[in-house]
């Protein structure tokens, strides 16, 4: 009860200080207009940059999302190793864990001309069970004896469907499937040709791909690779697609600061037009300020009265900051993830939340100095006519 | 009792190297209900005195005593806060804040109070000054002497024990003058409110019940109205 009271009370000091604030201001309404219209802009910015930010990283770890359990194990040419053997191959299926994937690959130059054209160099794959790897678009997949599989850029840019014929170092094959358009892996199919892995004369291997089922498990993984393959000497990088996607994702947030960084600059500029209207308005006000001095507020009255219109700058940039936020939100991620609706996501209410807190704190303290020099004038002086 | 006593007021200023003794030993006291008039030329320290009385500006020397406490030393906060208590203050630009009407204007002295029958007092104190229909006007759409009404209305708003009012009669026309010094008197009279004007315009000596003359930072002749 008692606490009702005060918070009653504490509102009923409160409200009237709105009040007048709000009086003040709209007393000058197109300066008061141009001064938010500062804070809504830098709002905006630094709302919109951030959720373009977001948007990318989104679109980006979309690709991603089951490459952060791969690995990818392949021949350290720096110590002079072009191949890895069919021994290697089983060693590592060894180290692998049960419900992993061992896929190893093939590939080399080859001169490809597709129909009439010139024949241009393109690196040719050999994939051990493609079936289990991928999908059919078009065609079939199985059997795979001497046809080739396409991936769906190659596909699109020279207009392939089953039954094309390219030609690979000469001789004439057949497009036997067009293949799925996948996201971001190491065995993304979508610009590449593959062929039969037993149609590559070499028994060597150009690299295996292990898919593990967590991140967890890949990173020990790994760890085992090495420990087996590289006793003696290094003789394979084995490389954790998860460190990369990390790499990225700190690259992501790097970038992301770095725009928000930029984009706070305009509330700071925001900050420095409302600094200026409100030094212009005590000095406008002086004789005010001095009567309400007079007839009994003390300096923090005044003092509030005059944050309060700077709060309410604040706020009211601030909102029509975060509707246009939104709008333009929805519009980012339209554009970018093909789903406006992804606007309401975390991350970015985040970036408002912070743009609108950013912006209001800003007018605040914009608002401090000509408050505390209002506040602070002698009544005397200021009634002095 | 005295509302308002002092005792030995000097108000010195130091401007470049010379001193100037605004006031030089002033002793100056008033009682509930009394009406009293300053005079002096310009320069003669009427609105220095006035400041000092009204807790706006602080003496060099001398003692301050309001309504029986000693106020001389004390800090900005105190001073504001027995001003909002005891004192109100008319002023001869009226100073009413433009975007609030004449009802609003009579509340602004409380307005951060938590006040539940501030609007009431401030209607019943806008119709007793002859406001009773101009209670949601904004200033400009008064007169000079409606204005001066809404002012005196807000320095009456807080029941204060003393009025100051400086040069109130100044802006108006000598018709709408006499009416505001009615006001005045009538408020000195019903209310026992102790009521300082200074003033250049002699038609006030007509209405208050003693004038004190300031010349040079000190009390000159004082003349007495048989009331």
């Amino acid at each position: 009860m008692a606490l009702l009271d005060k918070r009653a009370k504490m509102a009923g000091r409160f409200l009237p200080a709105v009040l007048m604030a709000r009086r003040n201001l709209t007393r000058t309404k197109m300066r008061s207009l141009l001064a938010s219209l500062g804070i809504v802009i830098g709002v905006v910015a630094i709302a919109s940059l951030g959720m373009f930010g977001v948007a990318l990283q989104y679109s980006f770890s979309q690709n991603l999302s089951n490459v952060g359990s791969d690995i990818t194990v392949v021949p350290n040419s720096e110590e002079n190793v072009t191949d890895l053997t069919e021994r290697d191959v089983q060693t590592i299926r060894r180290e692998v864990s049960a419900d992993a994937t061992v896929t190893a690959v093939k590939n080399r130059m080859e001169p490809v001309s597709y129909g009439r054209g010139e024949p241009g160099q393109k690196r040719i794959w050999g994939i051990q069970n493609p079936k289990r790897l991928y999908e059919a678009d078009e065609g079939q997949i199985t059997p795979f004896r001497n046809g080739a599989l396409v991936g769906s850029n190659v596909a699109e840019e020279h207009n392939l469907h089953p039954g094309s014929k390219i030609i690979i170092n000469g001789s004439t094959v057949r497009v036997q499937a067009v293949l799925n358009e996948e996201g971001y892996s190491p065995t993304n199919p979508n610009n590449r040709i593959i062929i039969p892995i037993e149609s590559f004369g070499q028994r060597e291997y150009s690299g295996v791909i292990v898919s593990e089922s967590t991140g967890t498990q890949a990173n020990e993984t790994a760890m085992k690779i090495r420990d087996s393959l590289n006793q003696r000497k290094k003789r394979v990088s084995v490389e954790e697609m998860s460190s990369v996607v990390e790499q990225y994702e700190e690259q992501f947030q790097i970038i992301n600061i770095v725009l928000t960084g930029i984009a706070s600059i305009s509330l700071f500029v925001a900050g420095i037009s409302i600094l200026n209207v409100m030094l212009m308005s005590t000095v406008e006000r002086r004789e005010e300020i001095g009567v309400l001095r007079a007839v009994g507020y003390q300096k923090r009255d005044v003092l509030k009265v005059m944050l309060m219109e700077a709060m309410l700058l604040g706020l009211f940039g601030g909102i029509a900051g975060v509707i246009l936020s939104i709008g333009s939100g929805l519009a980012i991620n339209h554009y970018t993830v093909g789903n406006a609706i992804a606007v309401f996501r975390l991350p970015n209410a985040w970036y408002v939340g912070a743009a609108f807190a950013f912006g209001v704190l800003m007018s605040m303290v914009s608002g401090l100095y000509p408050a505390w020099k209002a506040a602070s004038k002698e009544p005397v002086d200021a009634l002095r006519s | 009792m005295t509302v308002i006593d002092t005792q030995e007021l000097v108000k010195r200023y130091r401007t470049g190297g010379q001193t100037l003794d605004a006031l030089a030993g002033i002793d100056f006291a008033i009682e509930p209900g009394e009406f009293v008039s300053i005079m002096g030329p310009s320069g003669s320290g009427k609105t220095t005195l006035l400041n000092i009385l009204g807790l706006l500006a602080t003496p060099t020397e001398g003692k301050v005593v309001l309504d029986g406490t000693d106020v001389t030393g004390l800090n900005d906060r105190k001073r504001t806060t027995l001003r909002k208590q005891t004192i109100g203050f008319v002023f001869q630009h009226f100073y009413l804040l433009p975007t609030l009407t004449a009802v609003e204007n009579v509340k602004v002295p409380r307005l951060l109070n938590d006040d539940p029958g501030l609007t009431n007092r401030a209607r019943k104190l806008l119709e007793r000054l002859g406001l009773g229909d101009r209670l949601d006007h904004r200033p400009d759409e008064l007169s000079g002497g409606q204005k001066q009404r809404v002012a005196i209305a807000r320095s009456l708003i807080n029941s204060p024990k003393l009025v100051l009012a400086d040069e109130p009669s100044g802006a108006l026309d000598s018709d709408t003058g006499r009416q505001i010094l009615d006001e005045f008197k009538r408020i000195a009279d019903q209310d026992n409110v102790a009521i300082v004007a200074v003033t250049h315009d002699e038609l006030v000596n007509e209405y208050v019940d003693r004038t004190v003359h300031l010349v040079d930072g000190t009390i000159g002749q004082e003349g007495k109205n048989g009331r």
